[in-house]
């Protein structure tokens, strides 16, 4: 070049030059974190079916699913994007488009993973530390698999007239799902989880992100890619699943102490259960409801 | 051993069974409807049966489950993996609450969460093997679901036979220039770490690519009106002008909740109560 | 309309957001309606940038410091969008597989239509099946269609929305160059009888010549100049200067003391006038070894091979093929799409066997052995190089078999590979880094470090410029003593007749014909169904009578002078079967 450039045109809008505004992410680079775990998490699915799972009697030692994946994907761009496009990814690419689609229980499967990949990215602040890493592995899988346990045993609650005079049904469905978190913990959480996230992430850290249009992530800067009213939709489910959790719990273990008297079951009656398939129901819709609301402002 | 040519685990299988699945339709009753009113079905048969505890009347609804998958043309190897997995879970519990002290009143108990259990499953297996899957997202989308997921769905069948084809290559790759243990070890166990090692390493570069190629969608995408066609209500209805509530449908409607209905009278005839059958 | 320009910049410069420096720097430049322009220029010319300009993805998507005044059809496309240069700016990415959202090709043709909620989205798609002849193709998935028809359907779900501006990005770059020929000429149509605007990026200087009208040289972010097509065809150097060498016809005929650049063989042919003599020279004798005395290196007898079909029936890929490779064979595998080729090289490595019929490497039956041991004795590229980019440097990747299987002195070996495809200052990049060119060359690194007795590769010269292309094939030249044998399977015809030492014709899963570079020329039917196209040079040879065909510009221009032909050492050694 002879001469030294300079801009003839004039400048449209306001320039980013100069100003730093706080670092996010833009709409374009939300769909794509979005469609690309999808598209990863929902391939690593599809390999978990090709592999046979090995059962124990009830125990069934297998892997439930590659934490790391989301995992990373969550460290590095959005929890946010990432939990809604990864669980979606798993129910469309092995459950619709195999032809194994379940209907309701697609919706659970969908919050649980939601909020388990939410709650572990939110929980890596800053991709580098092996620390946080781990942490976040685990958190998958414990928020999943207490998530998946307390609906499981709500359904014995609810499906089962007087579920906890049953000799032996509580303590046995508690064994199972224990028995089941444990290994689930041990080979999903630390096998498929920390381990190769522990690798995965770093390697990836400031090469994939550019290759997105994206700067990598700085540690401690805010979270890229949140909801603003996030925090309180997180923290409302959160305390609902507890709570249901508590709920099936109590009656389940306080049979002796008696906190529910079997009067108020004949009270109720059916009409009991009736208003907790109501707020099941009406939980998910408000669920349903602020994931169509968020979604609506980010894609304007 | 000498080796030979499969015909599963491999791309071609995952696209013979995504046109499997993408043609499933077996005719039967369920395909030739509105799938909204499938939808509206479904959900009859997967939320009835938690509001009662009267073993008649969930009997009378496992059996018009049963008749709805025989309309529905579920496959038979499907519906024999679905009893066994059903019948294997209630034998475990038992067997685990035997432990505790638990006794035949645990298998009524068991009885009622089964027939339960199976009538829902069997709704769904009805509805959703005769739905085929841009069928059901359009009826979602219909039903005001987030566009995204219709995105998600047509996305999914174009890219999963792509994904899993590189992943092959990628994992091939790393086959043929890593060295595989020396002995297989314990029941061939270092060979299986060495291949979990081997998928879990080929992720490294399935990321990168796969990022490459999900800008090109993203931008095509928004120069092909996606964005637009969430704010811009016409697309989605041209998308879903052929969505049409019939006679049929209302007619399997009508019917199901007729039976429904009938299954509680029944129930209210002739009640019988788990607690009731060890008196 | 007829005043209003297609296009229209004027001072535009762009910044990607967190860049350094300017990407666009003050461009200036008109195209007008029904133009066929091509963009040229070398990488990171913003050849790309410039393009997404048109249809407002700079500055609305890519979001960045936008200076000046972009006009699309009269809209100045800052204060407009993307949505709505969309309906008149249409775009095909050079990854176009990737632009491809929906599962059958009539879905993803009528998206565009439906998402902007047009009524008549049904004929709109109609009609872009029909302009660009594909209706056929309509209820394919997309995962079905071969790379020529993905082009084809990208290009018709941009026309569903009549657009008046249509830009293609390097056409030829995931195509064979029939292909991209066919995509040309259908590009030709549109612009002639649709009155589209058309704009590529493009390196090839044939189809520059062929097809262009006009051409825009692109550098350092700003056009160097805007000329109709036979003025910048004139300018070869400087566009060799660019990476876009002269097209051959152009060469030969400056070598032969012509001032004219003729844009098509037609041109050069009638330019120069038929051949004084059609005499051979010793030039011509292809140096004939009597093949049989060489070892085999391998062996494949009485071949079957099919894959299942939806209807769990077989569909026969390899029909009872028989095929020796000796040591010291270059062989080029070549045939149309389903021939086999890709199965037969993969059968060949061991990645997978046969149905039916046995495969011989080094001695060994691949049905005795795993795929990971036989790679160490053939070693497979594969097509897409980052593919095979497993690690975080290509030095980790070249190292990962020797240092994996323990190789004696390993460390050395990846040093002096990275020598001989000369990356060694590359060597901590991460492949995906490289560009094209380097790309190919780090996998013949990959798969030289391998030691194989048999390289198999295929597609290695597909996606490159003219410029890589010419280096890996010169590259491949040079290793040849470092591989004992090697077999390729590709479409074009360069490397066929400057590297290949035999040609094995694929057809209906057999082995059609199995001839030298030179003999294959001779036989038009044959290349039209392995859907090839002869070298330029090979066509003028052909044009202007000299038979057999010349293989290179140097080799034409010593047989074109007739004083220099000498003596008749030719003999036509072909085995065509059928």
């Amino acid at each position: 070049m002879n001469a030294v450039y300079q801009r003839a045109g004039t400048l449209r809008g306001a320039t980013t030059a100069g100003n730093k505004p706080r670092y996010d992410l833009s709409n374009p680079q939300k769909l794509m974190i979005f469609v690309l775990s999808m598209a990863l998490f929902g391939l690593s699915n599809i390999l978990l079916e090709i592999i046979p799972d090995i059962h124990i009697g009830p125990v069934d030692i297998s892997v439930a699913y590659f934490v790391f994946i989301p995992l990373t994907m969550a460290a590095l761009f959005s929890p946010f994007w990432v939990a809604l496009g990864a669980p979606l990814g798993e129910i469309i690419f092995t459950d619709l488009l195999m032809g194994d689609f379940s209907g309701l229980s697609e919706i659970e499967g969908f919050i649980q993973m939601f909020l388990a990949i939410y709650i572990a990215g939110s929980a890596i602040r800053n991709p580098g530390n092996g620390v946080q890493i781990a942490i976040g592995a685990l958190l998958i899988v414990v928020v999943d698999k207490f998530l998946s346990a307390a609906v499981d045993l709500a359904k014995v609650w609810v499906g089962v007239e007087e579920a906890e005079y049953v000799e032996g049904l509580p303590e046995s469905m508690l064994l199972l799902e224990g028995v089941g978190f444990g290994v689930d913990l041990i080979i999903s959480g630390i096998l498929f989880g920390i381990l190769p996230a522990m690798w995965l992430i770093p390697a990836l850290h400031g090469k994939i992100e550019p290759l997105m249009g994206m700067r990598p992530r700085v540690a401690g800067e805010p979270i890229p890619g949140k909801m603003p009213n996030s925090g309180l939709f997180v923290g409302a489910a959160v305390l609902l699943s507890i709570a249901s959790f508590f709920f099936a719990f109590l009656e389940a273990w306080d049979v002796s102490i008696g906190a529910f008297e079997p009067e108020f079951l004949e009270e109720y009656g059916n009409g009991f259960l009736w208003i907790s398939v109501i707020a099941i129901v009406v939980v998910t819709g408000l669920a349903i409801m602020f994931f169509r609301k968020a979604q609506h402002k980010d894609n304007r | 051993m000498a080796r030979k040519q499969r015909d599963v685990l491999s791309v071609e299988w995952v696209k013979l069974e995504l046109i499997r699945t993408a043609y499933a339709t077996r005719g039967g009753l369920f395909s030739v409807m509105d799938p909204r009113m499938v939808l509206g079905w479904y959900l009859i048969l997967a939320i009835i049966p938690w509001f009662t505890h009267n073993l008649t009347v969930l009997a009378v609804l496992f059996v018009v489950a049963a008749i709805s998958v025989a309309l529905a043309r579920v496959g038979p190897l499907i519906l024999a993996l679905f009893v066994f997995g059903l019948l294997t879970e209630a034998v475990y519990i038992f067997i685990a609450a035997i432990f505790f002290g638990g006794d035949l009143t645990t298998i009524m108990a068991l009885l009622e969460l089964t027939l339960k259990l199976g009538t829902i499953s069997m709704a769904s297996m009805a509805a959703f093997v005769s739905l085929d899957p841009e069928k059901l997202s359009d009826a979602l989308l219909a039903l005001r679901a987030p566009a995204l997921l219709a995105f998600a769905v047509s996305y999914g069948y174009r890219m999963l036979p792509i994904l899993v084809e590189e992943f092959n290559t990628v994992f091939d790759n790393y086959r043929l220039r890593s060295a595989p243990p020396e002995k297989p070890g314990f029941l061939g166990f270092r060979s299986i770490a060495h291949w979990i090692k081997m998928a879990i390493l080929a992720f490294y570069p399935i990321f990168l690519n796969t990022a490459q190629s999900v800008r090109t969608t993203v931008e095509a995408l928004e120069t092909r009106g996606f964005t637009y066609a969430t704010v811009d209500q016409r697309g989605r209805n041209i998308r879903l002008a052929y969505l049409k509530v019939g006679a049929l449908d209302l007619a399997v409607v009508a019917v199901t909740i007729i039976l429904v209905a009938g299954a509680f009278w029944c129930g209210q005839v002739w009640p019988v109560y788990h607690v009731d059958l060890l008196r | 309309m007829t005043t209003t320009p297609a296009i229209a910049l004027h001072d535009v410069s762009f910044r990607y957001p967190g860049a350094d420096e300017d990407t666009l720097r003050n461009v200036n430049l008109t195209i007008d309606t029904a133009d066929f322009v091509t963009v040229v220029g070398g990488n990171g010319s913003a050849k790309t940038t410039l393009c997404k300009t048109f249809n407002g993805l700079v500055p609305h998507y890519w979001s960045g410091d936008f200076a000046g005044v972009t006009e699309v059809c009269g809209i100045d496309t800052y204060t407009s969008n993307v949505a709505e240069l969309s309906s008149r700016v249409g775009y095909v990415y050079q990854d176009f597989m990737n632009q491809l959202v929906r599962p059958t090709v009539r879905d993803e043709i009528s998206f565009s239509p439906i998402n902007f909620g047009m009524p008549d989205h049904a004929e709109r798609t109609a009609e872009a099946l029909e302009m660009l002849r594909i209706t056929d193709l309509a209820d394919r998935f997309v995962w079905q269609l071969s790379g020529g028809e993905g082009h084809l359907t990208a290009l018709a779900s941009v026309l569903a929305m009549r657009p008046e501006i249509i830009v293609v990005d390097e056409p030829v770059a995931e195509l064979d160059p029939a292909r991209a020929l066919e995509i040309y000429e259908r590009l030709e149509v549109l612009n002639q009888q649709h009155g589209i605007t058309v704009v590529t990026i493009e390196h090839h200087a044939e189809f520059i010549a062929q097809f262009a009208k006009s051409v825009v040289l692109m550098d350092q972010g700003s056009p160097v100049w805007h000329l109709p097509v036979q003025e910048a065809v004139n300018r070869s150097s400087q566009l060799e200067a660019h990476g876009i060498p002269a097209p051959q016809v152009v060469q030969a005929v400056q070598a032969l003391g012509y001032d004219q650049s003729p844009r098509t063989v037609k041109d050069a042919a009638q330019l120069i006038g038929p051949a004084v003599a059609t005499l051979q020279s010793d030039a011509v004798a292809d140096q004939e070894e009597h093949a049989a005395q060489r070892p085999v290196v391998a062996a494949a007898s009485k071949v079957h091979h099919s894959y299942r079909t939806v209807k769990s029936s077989l569909q026969p890929v390899l029909n009872g093929l028989d095929l020796q490779v000796h040591r010291g064979d270059r062989i080029a595998l070549v045939g149309g799409n389903g021939s086999g080729k890709t199965t037969l090289l993969k059968l060949l490595s061991g990645i997978m066997v046969a149905r039916q019929g046995e495969i011989q490497v080094n001695g060994i039956n691949t049905r005795s052995r795993s795929a990971t041991r036989l790679s160490e004795h053939a070693a497979y590229l594969w097509q897409h190089p980052q593919q095979m980019f497993l690690k975080e440097s290509i030095e980790a990747d070249i190292a990962l078999y020797p240092k994996e299987r323990k190789v004696a002195d390993w460390q050395h070996l990846v040093q002096h590979t990275l020598q001989q495809v000369r990356l060694t200052q590359f060597a901590h990049r991460d492949g995906r880094s490289l560009s094209g060119g380097q790309q190919r060359r780090a996998t013949l690194a990959i798969g030289l470090a391998m030691q194989p007795t048999l390289l198999v590769l295929d597609e290695p010269t597909a996606s490159l410029d003219i410029t890589s292309r010419d280096a890996v094939i010169s590259m491949l030249d040079e290793l040849s003593d470092v591989i004992a044998s090697a077999v390729v399977a590709t479409h074009d015809m360069s490397l066929v007749s400057e590297w290949a030492n035999r040609v094995v014709v694929l057809r209906n899963g057999q082995v059609a014909a199995d001839l030298t570079p030179r003999a294959l020329f001779d036989y038009p039917e044959l290349l039209a169904e392995a859907h090839l196209v002869p070298p330029q040079i090979a066509q003028l040879g052909q044009a202007v009578g000299l038979s057999p065909a010349p293989l290179s510009v140097a080799e034409f221009i010593a047989r074109f002078q007739p004083d220099e032909l000498v003596g008749t050492g030719w003999t036509k050694s072909v085995g065509v079967k059928q």
